[in-house]
């Protein structure tokens, strides 16, 4: 090939890349309010919806991005950017709290910084928007304690035991489970001396710890599958999903086996699988953080901070829910107001939240 | 034939581990049959993982034989995952879009081995870009894509996608797994393989391919012609196990179905006697390669390793695998 067409190539190239910004850059003038989340996720698509919504509500104009991995340095070029581009609020979900201070105190130094769903409180930021990780994974001890009144076996599957709510959310379990005399006590499982794990109150941990799958969904699928392998036969079995994609990821082994309905399944998370199983009844119920609120809240809340308001901003955790077939009445539980929903409105309740952001 | 043996002894060593754990770890009480059953039903999950992973080894090993390499696998899968969900939600037929996914893959195979030969381009880059490309692509065409969100959109063809289901995955309308459909299904695929690379003239254009390319070209064969056919059967087959995937999971995300999976099928690939330089390779070897990655994970989870330990312990094993695989090879050189 001539040297020529190379270089034509390579000016076409250079062209069409020139044009890009183009097209998604439509300044409109407003005041300009950018969220980051820690990836992709369906769980984000909600949070886009509310913020969306809140964008629309305050007249300001929203950036919202997701960013393809979880991963510190993928999500630091994006903030840096649009801090540079002048946002005058910024809403990060933080992916490593310890590490990523020293950038976040910087970036609160230059526009109002709301930390949402993962908190780093030594950042400088206004305030936090999100659950309080352990206490929802107390309300999911909860659940398997109202599954399996007299104790039984439990495994826990998780993407990873690093980030904070990977620590939170099975600790909080582990908690509501314990008892004085039972906290994690080393043993042989009584049927299964093979088996080796922990005692909490009347639950056996298998392994002692929670599996992890590094948010590979096709691990979380053969992660229960070779739970189930391992621990078949054993009466009194409960699954505990702690990522969005856990649940029907262990559903899909369970259903592999068909040992749908006698391995409980319990979650966290609103994954659509999840919301319609608990409907259907193969899955007991679920924990749910609402990220619709998150993106609502937050974008609110930078909104009135851009004009000098500080009432909005939140005092302590955000409440969570808790998702069953049959639902329940409001209860107070420490200091938070916890709603019960049944899993077929909440479904309804998130498919209009989606189709706000076309998804 | 020495090339196979590291990898068989390999994979007979992980079997035999895994079973023995299972024995070891029966309960006194539990009868043989039971044990027996249990086991059974391991590996036929294991066998699944290991088709899939296997339908791309066998792409993967015949770049590698030619001398090149595909980076854009484990995206190629990602993306004809998505590609299949979407296409059916949009009312396209399952029986239809089942070939036309495929299809779409030969496409991006096709582009791959233009760039490659007409540009003259080196494979590593082009497969590098496609990589980003098509996990691109995979994310503009949805976020996440699945069965049951299509049987909602297009309730017709439910029964339609359950049989397909059945006869690629082998999991029945309850989900339930009654046969590795998926390892069925790359033995056959590997038959074909098989054929062409041992008994026919292309299996020797390929490996004088990648044996010398010059002389390759000065003998006469249609260099250009035959490595985009090798990364059009490449490329093909990972949309196939896009299909697969989407069939098996329970859902698909864009940005993260069938990440590393490149990996894995180069992996396999070259566990199974392919070598990196070119002109070497088995059709035996591949399926035989492409199985150790997912008995190996099964036996570190079903020995209940601390999570942590576990990538370490995959990586060390493999290790000493090629090492012990070296070393056979070494020997068999030297006795004859």
């Amino acid at each position: 090939m001539s040297r020529w067409v190379r270089v034509a190539l390579v000016a076409v190239v250079a062209a069409g890349l020139a044009s890009l910004p183009a097209c998604g850059n439509n300044n409109s003038g407003k005041i300009k309010i950018a969220v980051v989340t820690n990836c992709t996720d369906p769980f984000w698509d909600l949070c886009e919806a509310g913020a969306k919504k809140a964008a629309q509500e305050n007249d300001v104009e929203l950036l919202f991005r997701q960013p393809e991995r979880m991963a510190a340095e993928v999500q630091k070029p994006v903030i840096d950017a649009w801090v540079s581009q002048g946002v005058s609020g910024i809403a990060v979900s933080v992916i490593d709290p310890k590490g990523q201070t020293e950038d976040l105190t910087l970036v609160a130094k230059k526009v109002p910084l709301v930390t949402m769903d993962n908190d780093a409180p030594d950042s400088g930021r206004i305030c936090y928007v999100g659950v309080d990780n352990k206490e929802a994974g107390r309300a999911v001890g909860r659940l398997v304690k109202k599954i399996l009144p007299n104790g039984g076996t439990i495994a826990l599957f998780i993407g990873s035991t690093t980030s904070a709510n990977g620590q939170a959310r099975p600790a909080g379990v582990l908690e509501e489970l314990a008892t004085p005399e039972a906290n994690g006590t080393r043993a042989k499982h009584p049927l299964r001396p093979e088996l080796e794990g922990k005692y909490y109150g009347k639950y056996f941990l298998v392994d002692g710890e929670s599996k992890t799958d590094d948010g590979l969904k096709e691990r979380a699928v053969t992660n229960a599958r070779d739970m189930l392998n391992r621990v078949d036969g054993v009466p009194d079995l409960c699954f505990v999903g702690l990522y969005a994609y856990n649940p029907p990821a262990i559903l899909e082994a369970v259903r592999a086996r068909s040992l749908v309905g006698k391995v409980k399944i319990v979650g966290f998370d609103e994954n659509p699988e999840t919301l319609k199983s608990i409907t259907s009844g193969d899955i007991e119920g679920t924990v749910v953080q609402d990220p619709y609120n998150y993106g609502y809240k937050s974008v609110e809340i930078l909104a009135a901070e851009v004009k000098g308001d500080r009432s909005k901003r939140l005092k302590g955790s955000a409440a969570y829910q808790v998702i069953t077939k049959d639902g329940g009445p409001e209860q107070d539980i420490n200091g938070l107001r916890i709603k019960f929903p049944k899993a077929v409105d909440y479904e309804r309740t998130v498919r209009d939240q989606l189709k706000s952001v076309g998804k | 034939m020495m090339r196979i043996l590291g990898v068989l002894a390999l994979l007979t060593a992980l079997y035999a581990g895994l079973v023995g754990t299972y024995l070891d770890n029966a309960p006194a009480h539990e009868p043989a049959s039971k044990t027996q059953e249990r086991i059974q039903g391991n590996l036929v999950d294991v066998a699944n993982i290991q088709g899939r992973y296997g339908v791309i080894a066998l792409g993967a090993a015949l770049v590698i034989i030619t001398g090149g390499i595909d980076l854009s696998i484990g995206a190629v899968v990602g993306c004809s995952a998505v590609l299949f969900g979407v296409l059916m939600q949009s009312g396209i037929h399952p029986f239809v879009a089942v070939p036309l996914v495929v299809l779409c893959g030969a496409v991006v195979g096709l582009g791959n081995g233009l760039l490659i030969t007409q540009l003259k381009l080196q494979p590593f880059l082009v497969t590098l870009c496609g990589m980003f490309v098509y996990r691109g692509a995979a994310r503009l065409l949805a976020g996440t894509v699945s069965r049951s969100q299509t049987i909602e959109m297009q309730p017709d063809f439910s029964s339609a996608l359950q049989s397909v289901r059945y006869f690629l995955v082998g999991k029945n309308i309850k989900g339930e797994l009654e046969f590795p459909a998926e390892f069925i299904l790359l033995l056959v695929l590997a038959g074909v393989v098989g054929f062409f690379l041992h008994r026919t003239a292309y299996g020797r254009y390929w490996y004088a391919i990648g044996h010398n390319e010059l002389a390759a070209k000065y003998a006469g064969v249609n260099v250009s012609r035959q490595r985009v056919a090798v990364y059009v059967i490449c490329s093909a087959l990972s949309a196939l196990a896009g299909v697969l995937l989407f069939l098996d999971m329970p859902s698909i995300q864009s940005d993260s179905g069938g990440q590393y999976l490149e990996l894995y099928a180069i992996l396999g690939a070259v566990l199974g006697g392919c070598s990196l330089r070119g002109g070497e390779g088995t059709a035996v070897g591949m399926v035989l390669g492409a199985m150790v990655l997912p008995v190996l994970e099964n036996l570190v989870s079903i020995r209940g390793l601390k999570s942590d330990v576990i990538p370490a312990v995959i990586g060390l094993t493999l290790l000493v695998g090629t090492i012990v695989d070296e070393f056979i090879r070494r020997r068999s050189r030297l006795n004859r």
